[in-house]
């Protein structure tokens, strides 16, 4: 079936399903939504989008730079966080236990004039692990959150994991904000203890 | 009687068929038929917006299309090529009597059944997430933190903002360009 004349783009349909649509806006897409098949089509792709990343994020099953709410929600709903703070220099012996389903590592540091940061993780042999680019840091932020599904920090060797933080915009473009060592202790299985 | 073969059927447009039906009284099923295939999923939809569960959206689907197909049999539909907008009120009809209906039990529940928010998805969207997994991993980290905050922690874009230091416009743009690379990805892994 043909688009009709007014369709809607991808990106309006997909605010269908995010509390900031306003009611004008959701009877709007709804109006247009029962007359067109494709859009239609669309806003079912954007709601099996939208239930994907809540269903992974409810499992725990992502890596990314997270919020105090973000962790409030997953105690909200009964998910396993394990977090590890760790200041610039400092070094801190972590383990992960067989039911864990998130680690965080909660690394201070002084992000005065910093908008972003990018971070680097190295195995001790110099290997990159990960990287992230272009992470956002509100102003007055203390910490940087990083999450890991708990079954990747188990496949992880232990041993020290070398953090780095870098300035990546802001008047402290480049700068080193700190270092940071997570000595991965292993797994451990309340079982075992 | 037999109905149009499916290509004709594809070409017929709602309003054609929902002026089969009310012709024929019960005489049509192919039509009926066409009409629940194409209007379902849209209800369905609207119920999970507006009432916010699975199972809701799909009882709201079924009660709407009972009660669309039964007028439309009983003449009762003053305009059946406006169908589409009769479907949509019917939808907001039903789906206030079902809140007013789940208030009810909501109350109910509060008093004698805890609520199990940590339940595990249903195998159908366990299937969805391990498809969508390496798609989220591979957006920017910006995007992907949006994408949790506002599909998971359910916040706003000013809220998101004010947690990541971006304006709520920027916070927009950036979630509509993530949903569309990721939409790209998952259709790509699809059709390999």
């Amino acid at each position: 079936m043909d688009p009709t004349p007014a369709c809607l783009s991808f990106g309006e349909l997909s605010d269908y399903w995010t509390p900031d649509v306003s009611d004008a806006d959701a009877a709007r897409i709804e109006s247009h939504v029962f007359e067109c098949a494709r859009c239609a089509r669309l806003l079912e792709e954007a709601e099996q989008l939208r239930r994907g990343v809540g269903a992974l994020a409810q499992a725990g099953r992502v890596a990314a730079i997270v919020t105090d709410s973000l962790l409030n929600q997953w105690a909200e709903d009964g998910v396993r966080v394990r977090s590890y703070v760790v200041a610039p220099g400092d070094s801190v012996h972590c383990s992960v236990w067989a039911d864990d389903e998130v680690v965080v590592g909660r690394l201070r540091g002084d992000f005065t004039d910093v908008d972003a940061v990018e971070s680097e993780m190295r195995f001790q042999s110099g290997e990159l692990w990960a990287r992230a680019t272009d992470v956002p840091m509100a102003p007055g932020t203390h910490e940087l959150l990083l999450a890991f599904p708990g079954d990747v920090i188990r496949r992880a060797p232990m041993g020290p994991l070398r953090v780095t933080l870098r300035a990546a915009a802001g008047p402290r473009q480049g700068a080193l904000i700190g270092e940071y060592v997570f000595d991965h202790q292993g797994v451990h299985d309340r079982a075992d203890s | 009687m037999t109905g149009p073969d499916a290509a004709l059927l594809a070409a017929q447009d709602d309003g054609a068929l929902a002026r089969a039906v009310a012709a024929a009284g019960d005489g049509a099923p192919w039509a009926e038929a066409e009409l629940y295939r194409r209007f379902a999923p849209r209800v369905r939809l609207y119920g999970l917006r507006h009432l916010r569960d699975h199972e809701a959206a799909n009882d709201l689907a079924q009660q709407v299309m009972l009660v669309v197909i039964e007028r439309l049999r009983a003449g009762e539909v003053r305009d059946p090529g406006q169908i589409g907008s009769f479907v949509l009120g019917t939808s907001r009809m039903v789906a206030a009597g079902l809140r007013r209906t789940e208030r009810r039990r909501e109350h109910l529940r509060g008093r004698f059944v805890s609520d199990d928010r940590a339940a595990a998805p249903a195998e159908s969207w366990a299937l969805d997430a391990r498809r969508l997994e390496p798609c989220l991993a591979a957006a920017h980290e910006r995007e992907r933190t949006i994408l949790l905050l506002t599909y998971y922690a359910e916040k706003t874009a000013p809220e998101i903002a004010q947690a990541l230091g971006m304006t709520p416009g920027a916070v927009r743009v950036a979630r509509h360009r993530a949903l569309s690379s990721m939409r790209e990805c998952v259709e790509a892994r699809r059709s390999a």
